[in-house]
């Protein structure tokens, strides 16, 4: 354990160095891997509660990702339990996350990436919901607390990744950390849970090479500096809803 | 009017002692093995008392806090009631659901008349693949409250069962 804890500060000091001596070579080379590393996620403590002096959020590196992202996406089934609903018809399953596959029709160019909750700063689905279960926590993260949602499905129709999806039959055995259940609407929530507790997203983890996860309104930060950098692009940026995940290379 | 209010006094009183004597039907305390559970009750968040009666309020109020603040700490959370007192299977081994008799929550809300709720969307037992170090130390395999005792007493009808549980059609499966 001792022994661990002395290569996991060597790791990270050598980790620090190495991002210092990017800096310098910018140009050439693109940094994700150092920066996303450092994993500089805090963890808050337990009993307080969570404030707007961040904003979570990441920046995915489509080029990186060889597989289009299928690893993130299934790091998400096996955190959140999701997907091997038994009764659903496919158009109806779950999909807190899934691959999108893009196809430019002139030059017949192809590349895919996750799409999953967006973490909009403007949620469309917060503004439609009657209830006020689709919501925003104040660190940014979107969400739906399923004890007030009562499954009217609108905020489905008001999101534009179509990041939603609605739970068609009675589910057992669900993950302590993530209660999902028949009646209500469900997405990505950048597994709370584990931020709460300073550990990285599922899908973060997954991919530790293309995607940097951390806060957006520390300018400091590693996702700052690298979109900072690299650029960030939203999806339908045109809808200006300035959303938390970001991605690089579409 | 005096006498309509005196009747009317009369059948709540009635209503209550029907209801006293419902209760009476319950296990009695020499039935269940309760020196397990009266040993555990200390190192619980709340005095028995205060969980018997307040035990839906506290989760309430740390259901909101833990899902629009983030404050996730042990005291008051379903899942550690459930980790600490729910068995993972029955005591044949196969999967124990808030459905069956043994379950800890539903031997009371059944003998109340209560349904429950939280399952539909909340794990109902401790997942230990996923936490080897679930804190399992009132362990109702142990011998805890009820599923000692229920076994020997009159064990809950199926209807009962079924009222407060409720499993969805297809739960099953």
């Amino acid at each position: 354990m001792n022994q661990n804890r002395v290569y996991e500060y060597r790791r990270n000091f050598i980790m620090s160095l190495g991002g210092v001596a990017a800096v310098g070579v910018i140009g050439s080379g693109f940094v994700l891997q150092t920066a996303s590393a450092a994993g500089e996620i805090a963890a808050k403590p337990a009993d307080q509660p969570v404030t707007n002096a961040k904003r979570w959020g990441m920046l995915i590196d489509v080029t990186k990702l060889t597989d289009g992202g299928a690893a993130m996406v299934a790091a998400c089934k096996q955190e959140h339990g999701w997907g091997d609903e038994m009764h659903s018809a496919d158009a109806q399953k779950a999909h807190w996350s899934r691959v999108v596959k893009v196809t430019d029709k002139l030059t017949q160019n192809s590349f895919s990436l996750p799409v999953m909750c967006q973490h909009c700063e403007k949620p469309p689905c917060v503004d439609v919901c009657p209830t006020g279960a689709s919501m925003k926590r104040a660190d940014g993260i979107v969400q739906v607390n399923k004890h007030i949602c009562i499954g009217c499905r609108y905020c489905m129709m008001a999101c534009p990744y179509k990041a939603r999806s609605f739970v068609h039959e009675p589910l057992q055995d669900q993950k302590p950390h993530s209660p999902r259940g028949m009646g209500t609407v469900e997405s990505c929530n950048m597994c709370v849970h584990r931020i709460d507790e300073g550990r990285l997203p599922a899908c973060v983890e997954a991919a530790p090479d293309a995607v940097i996860f951390g806060d957006l309104n520390d300018p400091n930060s590693a996702v700052s500096q690298a979109m900072k950098t690299v650029g960030g692009k939203q999806i339908r940026a045109d809808l200006g809803l300035n959303t938390g995940v970001r991605y690089h290379g579409i | 009017m005096t006498s309509k209010l005196s009747s009317v006094f009369l059948a709540a009183t009635l209503a209550f002692a029907t209801l006293l004597a419902g209760c009476g039907k319950a296990p009695m305390e020499a039935d269940l093995n309760l020196a397990t559970a009266k040993a555990k009750s200390e190192q619980c968040v709340e005095p028995e008392n205060v969980i018997r009666t307040k035990h839906m309020d506290l989760l309430m109020h740390k259901r909101d806090a833990t899902v629009i603040e983030g404050i996730r700490t042990t005291q008051h959370s379903l899942k550690e009631c459930i980790n600490c007192h729910v068995s993972t299977t029955k005591q044949d081994g196969t999967p124990l659901h808030y459905g069956d008799k043994e379950h800890f929550c539903t031997t009371c809300h059944v003998a109340v008349g209560q349904k429950i709720d939280c399952f539909q969307c909340h794990a109902d037992r401790p997942q230990i693949d996923q936490d080897p170090n679930y804190q399992h130390t009132v362990g109702s395999a142990a011998g805890h409250h009820f599923t000692q005792g229920v076994t020997a007493a009159a064990a809950p009808t199926v209807a009962e069962i079924k009222m407060v549980a409720q499993p969805q059609q297809g739960a099953a499966k």
